[in-house]
């Protein structure tokens, strides 16, 4: 009877021991191959705009929708990255902002505004010029310069998202006028087309603004790579201290799953059955995206990534610390990782089968909240466990958040 | 029989009692359960009012709005479930949606209980009651319907969400226990207390305060909460010293909290309530300085509190943007 507990634990023991200098080092390899795969589909979505511009047709329009559809798969994934690492946190709203007031970039339908912004009804691509807080604004020439030094966050309100990702979504598709009914947003492509073939005006304009958006979007995601290369700062960050390092990857977990995915993303849009609310909600995309967070979330801590060319990181995993401290947290949090991807892929094969997540949002659909409510419990349970970790670990995240108050936490990994 | 019944009943609780640690046990039964069962009172009374003469509603809308504010930071359990604390108290509201959706409401017939629990949470609770209670604009449709319905959900509501406590409650004062896979360990219900508490500090500071304060430059007393009843500051008063409740009954022995709490408790009495008087500089300054102490008082309390009861703060429902 005594030999038992011996055995178990014998057996829990991962068959190798990470140390948590390694598991931050391919931490910083699974960042720097997110990173580098989120740069090269950003720079098909680039070719593709440009293809578009100066040939518009269905097809070229289609052709860029699909590019920027591909370019969320690696996005999202490393938006388990942004919590807890300053220097993406910090970058993340360039590029990745939302919920946004479109209407400061294009014509919009009448009957929407933010009467807490205003903004939200400007139209830049109609009105080249105009004043900001008492400044008269030249916006003449649209270029990348304009969107990131003056229209984003104007005002100094979020809702003014004039770059990133939902930028150039909202030009590649337009308004979803739909509601909660089955449908995307319907931009004609000669909304881009010029002469008398051009459609709502500005189309010059309106090719500028989504060109600069995107050479933007490239520009801010081959910065983001350098930061994850060789002696860049975020893998130093993480690596000089692989305990703050351990810390930051299960910050990020966390903080995705349960504040941002579950509360903001998910739960919030079917508590006001409001298709607004929707993460790619002019794509209607967000099945995707919510999938592929959740997928980023579970890549974290088991050290896996399978990149855009099909090949596949692995290495030291988060997961292995956590088994060598305790071998019942690591097995529960695996099982609940898995049940919020599981969780996660519902919705998203209900997305991929026409039932987006605008349409299971609303009011009285029962079968689209038990999915969409799967998945934000599952995201929630599985945040316990990683509170659990974090105990486990022998972590604080006070010291993190940078309180100066208290003692740094023991050193538990020796 | 029946004696035995009792004996069993005052075992079983006292098995309850003395299995879960104090600090949660004392927040359970003294904070959360008294709490949530006042704001249920207190929104059925303003519900069984009759009338809909606005002088009459509006003290008993105040009283609910005051209950709330004495258990709003236990954003979890129940009142995170089927999103009962968005239906109370759904708020900011940047795009207006919750006046969006009540005006197709007064435009139709009176919503049955189902239908406004069906409802999108920006129709429904105590700023949905606010904006009928207390109109900006003139309307030519009746709203005494939609008033009571609207406060018929909210007792509905008030009521669900006191009664669901009494089994959660039953699982954080069971932390640890076999059969409990919500709390594994004793000090996971406490965990959870002291992230609430926190978090509470947090979310008073960057929004209730942090809204109207805007910037020196540009003070916002438009995205104050509740700033139609008049009630922005007193929420904040009302939420500091509920927060402070929660404190030190988590851990009574706290002086340095306790002093922080009660020299940011200070403050309120000498602003202006009015928010609109935040675009003079003199008291735009008079919040900030309160804001700075709300936030010190959250450092504090972690720092005293942590190690005291020996827990780390956890996730919570506002990490992320």
């Amino acid at each position: 009877m005594r030999l038992l507990p011996t055995l178990l634990f014998t057996l829990a023991t991962p068959a190798f021991a990470a140390t948590p200098d390694e598991v931050t080092q391919h931490y910083a390899d699974l960042a720097l191959a997110g990173y580098q795969d989120s740069l090269t589909t950003a720079q098909t979505l680039q070719q593709a705009v440009a293809a578009l511009i100066a040939t518009p047709s269905d097809a070229a329009l289609q052709t860029a929708r699909d590019a920027w559809k591909a370019a969320r798969v690696p996005y999202q994934q490393t938006e388990a990255f942004r919590f807890g690492n300053p220097i993406v946190d910090d970058w993340e709203g360039r590029v990745n902002s939302w919920p946004l007031d479109e209407g400061l970039i294009d014509y919009i339908s009448a009957d929407y505004g933010n009467e807490e912004n205003a903004l939200a009804t400007l139209n830049i691509i109609a009105t080249p010029t105009f004043t900001l807080s008492g400044t008269q604004i030249d916006a003449s020439t649209i270029t990348p310069d304009l969107i990131s030094g003056t229209l984003h966050e104007a005002d100094g309100i979020e809702a003014n998202v004039a770059s990133g990702y939902h930028a150039i979504e909202f030009l590649l598709w337009g308004q979803d006028l739909n509601g909660t009914n089955p449908g995307a947003g319907n931009r004609p492509f000669t909304d881009f087309a010029t002469g008398d073939a051009c459609t709502n005006g500005n189309c010059d304009r309106r090719a500028a603004y989504l060109q600069s958006a995107t050479d933007l979007l490239v520009a801010d995601l081959a910065e983001m790579v350098d930061n994850w290369d060789a002696d860049g700062p975020a893998r130093t960050a993480v690596t000089a201290d692989p305990q703050a390092g351990v810390l930051a990857m299960l910050t990020g977990m966390g903080s995705l799953s349960y504040g941002e995915l579950a509360g903001e993303r998910i739960k919030l849009g079917l508590m006001l059955n409001d298709p607004e609310e929707e993460h790619d909600c002019f794509s209607d995309n967000t099945h995707n995206s919510h999938f592929y967070d959740g997928v980023g979330i579970r890549n974290v801590y088991l050290g896996t990534y399978t990149r855009t060319d099909g090949s596949t990181l692995a290495g030291p995993a988060l997961a292995d610390l956590v088994a060598a401290a305790d071998p019942a947290v690591d097995a529960q949090l695996k099982a609940e990782l898995e049940a919020s991807v599981a969780a996660l892929r519902a919705v998203k094969d209900a997305g991929d089968a026409g039932r987006t997540f605008d349409t299971l949002i609303a009011p009285g659909n029962a079968e689209g909240e038990t999915l969409i409510m799967a998945a934000v419990n599952a995201l929630v349970t599985q945040t316990a466990s990683i509170d659990r970790a974090v105990t486990a670990l022998g972590l604080s995240k006070v010291d993190f958040e940078g309180s100066d108050s208290l003692d740094s936490p023991e050193a538990v990994f020796q | 029989m029946h004696h035995t019944a009792r004996i069993l009943i005052a075992a079983a609780a006292m098995a309850i009692a003395t299995n879960a640690r104090a600090d949660t046990a004392a927040v359970v039964q003294d904070h959360i359960r008294p709490g949530f069962s006042a704001f249920a009172e207190a929104a059925t009374t303003l519900a069984a009012i009759d009338s809909c003469d606005l002088e009459t509603l509006r003290p008993a809308f105040n009283a609910a709005y005051d209950a709330w504010m004495q258990v709003a930071h236990l954003n979890l359990g129940p009142t995170e479930d089927n999103g009962r604390g968005l239906a109370i108290l759904f708020w900011p509201d940047p795009k207006g949606s919750g006046w969006k959706a009540q005006r197709a409401l007064l435009d139709g017939p009176a919503p049955s209980p189902e239908q406004m629990a069906q409802q999108s949470v920006a129709a429904r609770g105590l700023p949905a009651l606010e904006r009928l209670l207390y109109p900006t604009e003139a309307l030519l449709t009746d709203r005494c319907p939609l008033i009571h319905a609207t406060a018929d959900d909210l007792a509905a509501t008030a009521t669900t969400l006191s009664s669901a406590w009494g089994p959660f409650g039953d699982l954080m004062l069971t932390a640890g226990q076999p059969d409990n896979s919500r709390f594994l360990k004793p000090e996971e219900a406490t965990q959870t207390l002291f992230t609430q508490l926190a978090t509470g500090l947090e979310m008073l500071a960057d929004r209730r305060i942090g809204r109207p304060l805007g910037t020196f430059e540009k003070p916002r007393p438009d995205l104050a909460e509740a700033r139609a009843s008049a009630r922005s500051l007193r929420n904040i008063t009302l939420s500091l010293a509920a927060l402070k409740v929660l404190a030190l009954t988590l851990n009574p022995d706290s002086p340095k909290t306790q002093a922080a709490f009660d020299q940011a408790l200070s403050l309120p009495e000498a602003i202006d309530p009015d928010t609109d008087r935040l675009t003079d500089p003199q008291v735009w300054l008079k919040w900030e300085i309160l804001q700075q102490a709300v936030r010190s008082t959250r450092d504090t309390a972690i720092a005293e509190l942590g190690p005291a009861l020996g827990v780390e703060l956890g996730f919570n429902s506002q990490d992320g943007d």
